[in-house]
């Protein structure tokens, strides 16, 4: 009996592979899944660009420097000695300023402005200058990728699932059944000797595959994408000695579960509600509203479970007013082995409501 | 066991909308027409019968399985709807081919059962192209060869007929008088009523949801008392043949025919009418032949639903 079942989900999902990946009015779901690969490759091309800006002026300046020679810079120096301590700047800007006189009024004073950026290869250093006299200090730190990572965990979290994978999962899984509620041609599978759970089952397999190859492949990309500017030792380091490929297998396999999460939800969607928008507005604001929601409530959702299992917190911002940043942080994470099941049985629930429905489902195109 | 499609006391509401109301029908072997107007249940009762709709009051039952088993029905069940739908991008072998593998069948028999219905319904020219390019009578062959290709006991037909040309319906025709002489229950609906009446073993009359009448055409035709039976006799002596047979109190009403070589006499009892027909053929006027005029789908039709609507 098993046999016979999963050759006719592997019928079903033969048949869905199709309309799952290239649809024309699925097309939206890719460019949601690369709007954050194409963010990781614009901050590479500019993190690269600035790299070899810094190595260039670092190159051309009078003397090698270090990060320790910027810290000898501080405000009310000249200019010769900050020309003293660094060398004379590689890189320089000079403007002046009519300013009235504080002391004589009527009178306009002539203000020299100089910017002087000096490089030790990873960091720049900006030093502001006004009427010889150093007034301000600016040293922009090379990228590195413990910073990054925090980034990608930010763009992952607050994009990626909240948003790509969300609409990305309702864009496929809603359609499976209502698309061809709307398309007329959902008989065909009901016509056929197979119980319907098994149809359902292989059309959400159909829909899971869809989402995780689309999302996953777009996960995986921006990891590569993060990293790919950086010099192949600190990829390394990252990567094999400080959980960068524990962490990026984490993040691959979060982008699963969260398919299965959101497809199991939208799943059913598809089937009880006529309107995509409606539930899907639902959903999305019960996810946003999951960390102010009591403990038990909180059980019930995709994003808690998610939010748990992600390998980097996100620090929220100084003065962040608590509200706000229980958004960023999560406040009541569970471990991880738990938050695996109640993703899995938060789907296990929506999918047993699928399969009630669907052997309620008429066949009835007229009043659709 | 049960050979027999049974609909008990089957109501079905869309919302207030009725689709059939209180049917009870016991469908023998053979070809079953489903005959009525627009709107007046055929569809509905096909839907039912296959499980796609749910009946909101009664019970159904094909054979000995419940419309609710689909994996068990669908075995013995075809089913050609009226939907022109596909799924996308499929040729009309993929479709057949589909259909089969979802059934549970290896590869290699789904490609042989495919290609056969393909060739039943003589279609193995376009069967390698897709069905979004098929003109409406080939898109109607490659559906029925969908519902035929797993030799399902009962074929159920939704205007199987409809978009074929000439040739085409003639071809179909043949091909579900042998399904049904191969004791399958082939059910047709069908607005072309002397097609109904040249294939269909029983029909089943419905209007505006209620089945008016059921079972064989000359049964069906004579418990119709309201209207007198029609007989067209041939013969050479009309004239005096009229006179004799107004004598009878069952005689109603009788016309001699153009060619002045026959009459249409109406009887309001058909059995005392053959009786007195024996007599007179005894008493020396040559009778050529006496046929019923009015024992067909289409009188009966109009006498039940009335003329509109009937497509000839």
């Amino acid at each position: 009996m098993k046999r016979i079942w999963w050759a006719q989900i592997k019928a079903v999902i033969r048949l869905e592979m199709k309309k799952t990946f290239f649809a024309k009015r699925g097309l939206w779901i890719y460019v949601l899944a690369a709007m954050p690969v194409m963010l990781f490759i614009a901050y590479a091309i500019v993190s690269s660009h600035q790299q070899s800006r810094s190595t260039n002026i670092a190159r051309q300046g009078e003397r090698q420097l270090s990060y320790q020679d910027f810290r000898a810079v501080h405000s009310g120096m000249t200019t010769e000695e900050v020309v003293a301590a660094l060398g004379k700047p590689s890189a320089s800007f000079d403007w002046s300023e009519n300013r009235p006189s504080p002391a004589k009024p009527g009178v306009i004073l002539n203000v020299l402005h100089e910017d002087y950026h000096y490089s030790d290869g990873q960091n720049d250093l900006f030093v502001g200058i006004v009427e010889g006299k150093v007034q301000n200090i600016h040293i922009h730190h090379a990228n590195n990728l413990g910073q990054d990572s925090i980034m990608f965990a930010g763009v992952f979290q607050f994009f990626f699932l909240r948003l790509a994978v969300f609409f990305g999962c309702l864009g496929i899984f809603m359609n499976l059944f209502r698309g061809e509620i709307l398309d007329r041609s959902l008989h065909f599978y009901f016509l056929a000797p197979v119980r319907r759970e098994v149809v359902m089952a292989g059309k959400f397999l159909a829909g899971l595959l869809a989402t995780c190859t689309i999302f996953g492949t777009s996960a995986v990309l921006q990891t590569i994408a993060l990293l790919w500017h950086f010099p192949p030792s600190a990829r390394d380091v990252y990567l094999y000695h400080n959980h960068g490929l524990e962490h990026a297998a984490i993040y691959l396999g979060v982008t699963v579960l969260a398919c299965v999460g959101y497809g199991a939800f939208f799943l059913v969607a598809g089937m009880m509600f006529k309107n995509p928008i409606l539930p899907a507005a639902a959903i999305l604001i019960w996810e946003g509203i999951n960390p102010f929601l009591p403990a038990v409530l909180r059980h019930f959702s995709v994003i808690y479970y998610l939010k748990s299992l992600c390998p980097v917190d996100i620090p929220s911002p100084p003065g962040t007013p608590p509200i706000f940043a229980l958004l960023v942080s999560n406040a009541d994470p569970v471990a991880p082995p738990i938050a695996i099941v109640g993703v899995l049985v938060v789907a296990l629930i929506a999918l047993y409501v699928s399969s009630l429905q669907v052997r309620r489902l008429e066949i009835n195109y007229t009043t659709e | 066991m049960n050979d027999r499609i049974i609909f008990e006391d089957v109501s079905k509401f869309y919302g207030e909308i009725l689709g059939v109301n209180r049917v009870n029908l016991s469908i023998p072997p053979g070809i079953t027409s489903l005959v009525g107007p627009n709107g007046s249940g055929k569809t509905t009762l096909m839907n039912l019968m296959t499980g796609l709709v749910r009946p909101t009051r009664g019970r159904i039952q094909v054979l000995d399985y419940s419309i609710d088993d689909p994996k068990n029905l669908f075995r013995i069940v075809g089913y050609s709807t009226q939907f022109d739908a596909f799924p996308k991008g499929l040729t009309g072998f993929q479709f057949v081919y589909s259909y089969l593998r979802l059934a549970g069948r290896d590869s290699q028999s789904a490609e042989q059962l495919a290609w056969r219905a393909i060739e039943r319904v003589n279609l193995l020219d376009a069967a390698k192209r897709n069905v979004a390019g098929y003109s409406k009578g080939m898109r109607q062959r490659i559906r029925l060869a969908q519902a035929l290709s797993h030799d399902p006991r009962v074929l159920v037909l939704d205007e199987p007929l409809n978009g074929l040309d000439p040739l085409a319906r003639s071809e179909m025709i043949a091909l579900f008088r042998s399904t049904a002489a191969q004791g399958c229950y082939v059910i047709i609906s069908s607005h072309i009523l002397h097609e109904v009446d040249v294939i269909s073993d029983q029909v089943i009359l419905l209007s505006n949801g209620y089945v008016v009448a059921e079972g064989k055409i000359h049964n069906v035709r004579s418990e119709i008392q309201e209207h007198p039976t029609q007989i067209l006799i041939r013969c050479d002596q009309p004239r005096e043949l009229a006179a004799k047979m107004l004598e009878y109190p069952h005689t109603i009403e009788v016309s001699i025919h153009k060619d002045e070589r026959g009459l249409l006499l109406k009887t309001r009892d058909a059995d005392r009418f053959y009786l007195a027909m024996n007599e007179i053929a005894l008493r020396g006027i040559d009778i050529e032949s006496v046929a019923p005029a009015d024992d067909d789908v289409l009188s009966v039709y109009e006498y039940l639903i009335g003329s509109e609507e009937v497509v000839r």
